[in-house]
């Protein structure tokens, strides 16, 4: 396998986003465009070979984040965006016409993900939690120390959260996908997905108030 | 809920690894749907013809030994149950992940009791139905018969499905096990002479929950969609 290029883990960001989560504020950036991917495999389904192309570049950045993070290992994200992509690919035949396919990507790349765990190939997580390459050296040094301790304390929490809550959590604030599209990856109802999340904010925004407070006293 | 940004898109993704998926998936051409629904029909077309034949081979429908619109109402009802039950945990409506699971839970437990509470609503305007007393084998015989008539829609049923459900396999196969189950009901229904509530109860939905428990096996073997080992 060739080696990845240096990702960015960064950890300002990611602890941005789990602060304004917790803080129950949307964010203005917007969603990347879903419809193109369900055309593009329309059209793929279709007989339109080239359009397997686009299916990938809609959906393989989102994908392989989701993986990475969850794998924290590049190759193993790698292989099981592979798996995923060849999996839609087989099903091809059988895609509905008007089926969204953003939760079907996610749900595949889910399933693959715990059968690998189940398997007992979960990789073990380097002794930070970070990914093992690719740190994003870029802020001050200080900014960044701080950033990574919330992300540190953000991680433990959502560890020792329910899987359930975290699966909820993790695919609508990290992954983007609405709570409708959750619930599919989950099978589980809309309500169920949004009581679940609920517990994970608030659990977070619990945990990240206290880290906060002793910060303010320090 | 507001939703957020994806933030995985931050995440680079190795430049030749668009070229190898790509590649691989150019190494194992896969037909487009067109194809697809063809060999679909083919194998629903395939499924259905082993009830049929077989209830062909039977001498067709029989109506001796009860009213024929006993029969008649009996089987259009659990015709209805079997087309419901089968466009309830079959068909995935507009999602590539099928129905919500409750809805294959609610398929696999209400099939069997749909099939039975039609069966005693039937009987209470035909009573003279209930002075049948059939022999165990009777059952048994009933038992099988409707097994093997479920056994082509089950087949058939399972390809449409096959490594397709990524989220909840065993109910998904759980409800097309009743499902087929529906169909072999019908089946019997058809060819029985027997009307009591006990045959109907012992030699006709039991084999629709037996069909059930068998979707659970086919729903973790075949339907469940698996990463490779």
């Amino acid at each position: 396998m060739v080696a990845a290029a240096p990702t960015a883990f960064a950890p300002v960001g990611a602890v941005r986003s789990f602060v304004a989560a917790a803080a129950g504020r949307g964010t203005s950036v917007s969603v990347p465009p879903r419809a193109e991917a369900d055309v593009a495999m329309e059209r793929y389904a279709a007989g339109d070979d080239a359009s397997f192309g686009v299916v990938y570049d809609m959906l393989a950045p989102r994908l392989y984040g989701y993986l990475l993070r969850q794998t924290r290992q590049r190759a193993r994200a790698e292989d099981l965006l592979q798996q995923t992509l060849l999996h839609m690919h087989r099903a091809r035949a059988s895609f509905i016409p008007g089926a969204e396919v953003t939760p079907w990507a996610f749900a595949i790349a889910r399933r693959l993900l715990v059968d690998g765990i189940r398997r007992g190939k979960r990789e073990v997580l380097s002794e930070d939690g970070e990914l093992d390459a690719g740190r994003d050296h870029g802020p001050m040094a200080d900014e960044v120390a701080q950033a990574r301790e919330l992300a540190t304390e953000v991680q433990r929490v959502l560890a020792r959260l329910p899987h359930s809550q975290r699966a909820a959590f993790e695919l609508i604030k990290n992954e983007g996908l609405s709570v409708a599209e959750a619930a599919q990856v989950l099978g589980t109802t809309v309500a169920a997905v949004k009581l679940r999340a609920h517990r994970a904010y608030e659990a977070l925004r619990g945990a990240l108030g206290d880290v906060s407070a002793e910060g303010t006293k320090s | 809920m507001t939703t957020s940004p994806p933030s995985s898109g931050s995440s680079p993704l190795p430049a030749e690894l668009r070229a190898r998926i790509l590649a691989a998936a150019s190494a194992s051409p896969v037909p487009s749907r067109a194809v697809g629904r063809r060999r679909q029909a083919v194998a629903l077309a395939a499924g259905f013809a082993v009830p049929v034949a077989l209830s062909l081979y039977l001498g067709g429908p029989t109506f001796r030994a009860r009213p024929v619109p006993y029969v008649v109402a009996l089987a259009v009802a659990w015709l209805g149950v079997a087309l419901a039950a089968t466009l309830g945990g079959v068909t995935r409506g507009r999602s590539m992940l099928g129905r919500p699971a409750f809805v294959h839970f609610l398929v696999a437990a209400v099939t069997p009791v749909a099939l039975l509470a039609t069966a005693l609503l039937t009987s209470t305007a035909w009573p003279e139905t209930q002075d049948d007393h059939p022999v165990a084998a009777a059952h048994a015989i009933c038992v099988a018969v409707t097994l093997v008539c479920a056994l082509g829609p089950l087949g058939a049923f399972a390809v449409l499905r096959r490594h397709s459900d990524p989220v909840a396999p065993r109910l998904t196969g759980a409800a097309i096990g009743a499902a087929s189950g529906g169909w072999g009901a019908v089946v019997i229904e058809l060819h029985c002479t027997h009307a009591s509530t006990v045959h109907v109860l012992l030699g006709h939905v039991l084999p629709v929950v037996l069909l059930t428990l068998i979707g659970v096996l086919v729903g973790d073997r075949v339907v469940a969609l698996r990463g490779a080992a």
